[in-house]
């Protein structure tokens, strides 16, 4: 029985974890108008009409967008800040490391607090640009963190080998430290894209007209219970999932023993 | 190469990062400071030093309630999240056979990646009372009637917990995955029990782990605002809820900024407290 | 992996460009239902036009956006009746030209030049209205009770009951109880308005926006909506015929909705023909049946283009009753206001 305790514990937890999301999937299939029980699809109604809805499939066009564009700024600059950091010998550098850091201690609602204070003060508009700002302040501090920490002294070595070649510094990043790195940088944007596609508040603050998939579905939320809601959350977590799969597959099984 | 010229270049790396962080983290962050001491009469700013906002805090029982209903919601997901977290972490690193470890791993932590906004609008179908919690427990014959779950602390409670139990699971089974077997294997051959083994052994060596966890827990866990927005039923607000009154009903920046601080003092707190262990700069 | 995005911003960049191609563009600050495309769509089609459009949640938040924004930002602006001179008294609205306006077809209490006019200058019209009042399940609750507010948040319904999130029309409720009319709040009314808020918390499930409310009451979690009515019931109608909603003994808040034309407005004349499609009779049928919420268009005219199914759910036939029994929100000044927000929030946190 001892023995059994772990095992039951196991799937009791995952019983947990996947109670609303079986939920969720199950009641995108409803065929009535309200996706509580009880069950009466299955039918694909409501997938048909979200797909068909080009205020959704507009925003998630904006949702990747501006995670893509965000994340690809946050890694080039928290890749920037690493390198720089870990290979070269800068004044107050831990300060330096804990002042890029420091926004990951800051809940998102004050950052978006903050950037919409200074935008509206500044006359600026707010625009799909003004969230992914926002997205890069959230996701730089995770890119750094990850690349300072994957900078160990294997590619110090490449990278003097380099050098002492005749390689100028831009070759040296570009050809040896990137490439060595690509695991890390890959999981940097990776996890930049995940958390930017998916996030709400900054967005929300920051956006005006055009807004990103997790906005406009705040707003279907606010206005009317359907399993609309549940067809386009399965489909986020159906896109989500095969990505993480992939990525998991292609990138960290290579890393493995 | 000179160690001038050296330093230029590290600069050059480090600049963008820094210039970034700072004009659109580090600037607004000031100016909201500000605007947490100025006022607003009518709807026109007063920009000033004043305290009058952080007076209103004290004094109107809705706000300083808020600052309590947030930090009991907050405290009382990270302490369950991680005793739920640390036992599924150490079965997937102990008892799942090696090769089966990742696959558990991902299955564990892979809802992480439902929409944020639909998971918490999820759970209130989960717990409705014609939900399949209720449901189910009817059916068992637990109960005779159903209960009122949705729309209550609690619901708001279980809805973080799903969240953080996966974040935490990922955290803390990073950390244990690390610690040698033989630190255990020492201890039992020593003639520890299981239980001595892991209140002296493993324990304090995942600490770091844990903590970095919960400290995570608690920040992102008070500053949201859609999982108590969803879930909580409107019955009690927490600070972020109120923030959101106070920026959408009446544009009140002044106030609301004055909450964010407040929010941002209870966050450094916390770090404090946990500062001993945390290890931000290794997730 | 990599089709799906380029797929997507292919999409994106098609969007951006059909976008790019409109000659013209309206900017609307609008309430939810204006965002449904059947109701923009036809407009956008018969103009050759791209209607932007941003929700907001209150009238505060909307003035402090306005005035924060350059001139000729926005175009359009939807707004509650009741606040329509504080719009104006920020400078806002642009004069409207009364002859522009199907008043003369509209339901006779709904017009409220009183409302929509400052110093005999027009500034908006009146587009949607409807009713705050009981909303519950006929086959939970003894519908008699409904008819009496004083039943409503009996102990005989503990925990059975859903306030809507809104300050405005539930305090009016509560001052109806009171028998004190919305029109007449004042400052000194607050102890007596807070002391029905009181009991009916006490009572309370929840305090719910338009969705958890739908959803409260759709999954048996609630059987009871106070601040309720059409809004909120009508989509859920027919597959739930036993949600329904009544206007008690004490009568019931009406709320109206106005739409108008911002001042500075780039495009003046498109917006004046934005406002002229909303309240011409197909514009208001489309409106009234709108996606988010449902209500009761102010062109009476509107009904040509209604089906009778849709009229029996807006209850278009008791309208003349209904309106008779009702009272308009409470238009608190600018400190009354403040103060019954707070009164909301502490009531809301006991």
């Amino acid at each position: 029985m001892i023995r059994l305790l772990p095992w039951l514990y196991l799937a009791a937890a995952f019983a947990f974890i996947y109670l609303p999301v079986g939920a969720l999937v199950l009641f995108s299939f409803q065929a009535g108008n309200l996706p509580v029980p009880p069950f009466n699809g299955p039918s694909t109604r409501w997938y048909a009409d979200v797909l068909a809805d080009d205020d959704l499939t507009g925003a998630l066009a904006n949702s990747l967008l501006v995670a893509l564009g965000s994340s690809a700024v946050a890694v080039s600059l928290g890749f920037g800040a690493a390198y720089g950091l870990a290979r070269h010998v800068l004044p107050g550098s831990a300060l330096l490391r804990g002042l890029l850091i420091a926004p990951l201690t800051v809940s998102y609602l004050i950052v978006g607090l903050g950037l919409l204070i200074v935008l509206t003060r500044a006359g600026l508009g707010l625009s799909l640009w003004t969230a992914a700002i926002g997205h890069v302040v959230i996701n730089l501090p995770l890119a750094f963190a990850i690349l300072y920490a994957s900078m160990g002294a294997q590619q110090v070595n490449a990278e003097r080998a380099a050098r002492d070649l005749g390689a100028d510094e831009a070759r040296v990043v570009l050809l040896v430290t990137v490439p060595m790195l690509m695991p890390a940088i890959a999981a940097a944007f990776f996890l930049s894209v995940t958390l930017s596609w998916d996030e709400f508040i900054i967005a929300f603050l920051l956006t005006r007209f055009d807004v990103t998939l997790p906005v406009e579905i705040w707003s279907m939320l606010r206005s009317g219970l359907s399993p609309r809601l549940n067809a386009i959350g399965s489909l986020v977590f159906l896109v989500s999932v095969t990505a993480v799969v992939i990525l998991e597959t292609l990138v960290f099984r290579k890393r493995r023993p | 190469m000179t160690a001038r010229a050296e330093r230029m270049r590290g600069w050059g790396f480090v600049a963008p990062a820094l210039i970034w962080t700072l004009a659109f983290f580090v600037v607004p962050f000031l100016v909201m400071g500000a605007m947490s001491l100025a006022t607003l009469e009518g709807r026109t700013l007063v920009w000033g030093v004043s305290l009058a906002n952080y007076a209103e805090l004290t004094e109107k029982a809705y706000l300083w309630r808020a600052i309590l209903v947030s930090l009991e919601i907050t405290l009382t997901v990270t302490v369950v999240s991680v005793l739920l977290a640390y036992p599924l972490a150490s079965i997937i690193a102990f008892r799942v056979p090696p090769r089966w470890q990742r696959l558990a791993l991902l299955l564990a932590i892979l809802p992480f990646w439902t929409s944020y906004v639909v998971r918490s609008y999820a759970w209130l179908l989960v717990l409705a009372r014609e939900g399949v919690v209720n449901q189910a427990l009817l059916g068992l014959g637990l109960l005779s009637e159903p209960v009122t779950l949705a729309n209550t602390r609690f619901a708001t409670v279980t809805g973080f917990v799903h969240f953080f139990v996966m974040l935490l699971t990922l955290t803390i089974y990073a950390n244990l995955i690390q610690l040698s077997p033989n630190y255990r294997r020492a201890a039992t051959d020593l003639g520890a029990s299981a239980f001595q083994t892991f209140c002296h052994v493993t324990l304090p060596l995942a600490l770091p782990g844990i903590v970095t966890g919960a400290f995570l827990t608690f920040v992102l866990c008070i500053g949201d605002y859609v999982t108590p927005q969803i879930l909580g039923g409107n019955t009690e607000l927490t600070v972020p809820q109120v923030i959101m009154v106070q920026l959408g009903r009446r544009a009140d920046f002044p106030l609301a900024s004055a909450l964010a601080i407040v929010l941002m003092g209870i966050v450094t707190l916390a770090y404090l407290a946990s500062a001993r262990w945390l290890r931000l700069d290794r997730l | 992996m990599t089709r799906l995005p380029a797929l997507l911003l292919s999409s994106a960049a098609a969007t951006a460009l059909t976008g790019a191609a409109h000659a013209q563009e309206l900017n609307a600050l609008v309430w939810c239902d204006h965002t449904d495309p059947a109701l923009i769509e036809p407009f956008e089609a018969a103009h050759g036009v791209k209607v932007n459009l941003r929700e907001y949640e209150g009238t505060g938040a909307a003035l402090a956006l306005l005035e924060q924004s350059r001139p000729g930002d926005w175009d359009v602006l939807v707004i509650d009746g009741i606040d329509v001179f504080r719009a104006v008294e920020a400078g806002i609205l642009a004069p409207l030209d009364p002859a522009d306006l199907p008043t003369g077809d509209f339901f006779p209490e709904v017009v409220m030049a009183e409302n929509n006019s400052v110093d005999g200058v027009t500034y908006a019209v009146t587009e949607k209205f409807g009713y705050n009042t009981i909303s519950y399940n006929a086959a939970k609750v003894d519908p008699a009770d409904m008819e009496n507010l004083a039943t409503v948040w009996s102990e005989k319904y503990d925990g059975r009951i859903s306030i809507y999130d809104y300050y405005l029309p539930v305090m009016g409720l509560a001052a109806m109880a009171e028998g004190i009319a919305t029109a007449d709040i004042g400052p000194d009314d607050l102890e007596t308005i807070g002391g029905v808020l009181s009991t009916m918390r006490a009572r309370a499930a929840s305090v719910a926006g338009v969705v958890a409310a739908q959803t409260a009451l759709a999954t048996g979690e609630v059987d009871i909506v106070v601040g309720g009515g059409e809004w909120l019931t009508a989509v859920l109608a027919g597959e739930q015929p036993d949600l329904t909603w009544t206007i008690p003994e004490q009568g019931a808040v009406r709320w109206a909705q106005s739409i108008g034309v911002v001042a500075g407005s780039e495009n003046p004349d498109l917006a004046l023909e934005f406002v002229k499609y909303i309240v011409s009779p197909e514009g208001q049928a489309r409106l009234a049946t709108s996606s988010c919420f449902w209500g009761m268009p102010a062109n009476a005219k509107a009904g040509d283009f209604l089906s009778e199914d849709q009229k029996a759910i807006l209850r278009w036939d008791s309208q003349p009753d209904y309106l008779a029994r009702s009272q308009l929100y409470p238009a608190p000044d600018a400190d009354l206001d403040i103060e019954m927000q707070d009164l909301w929030l502490e009531t809301l946190q006991q």
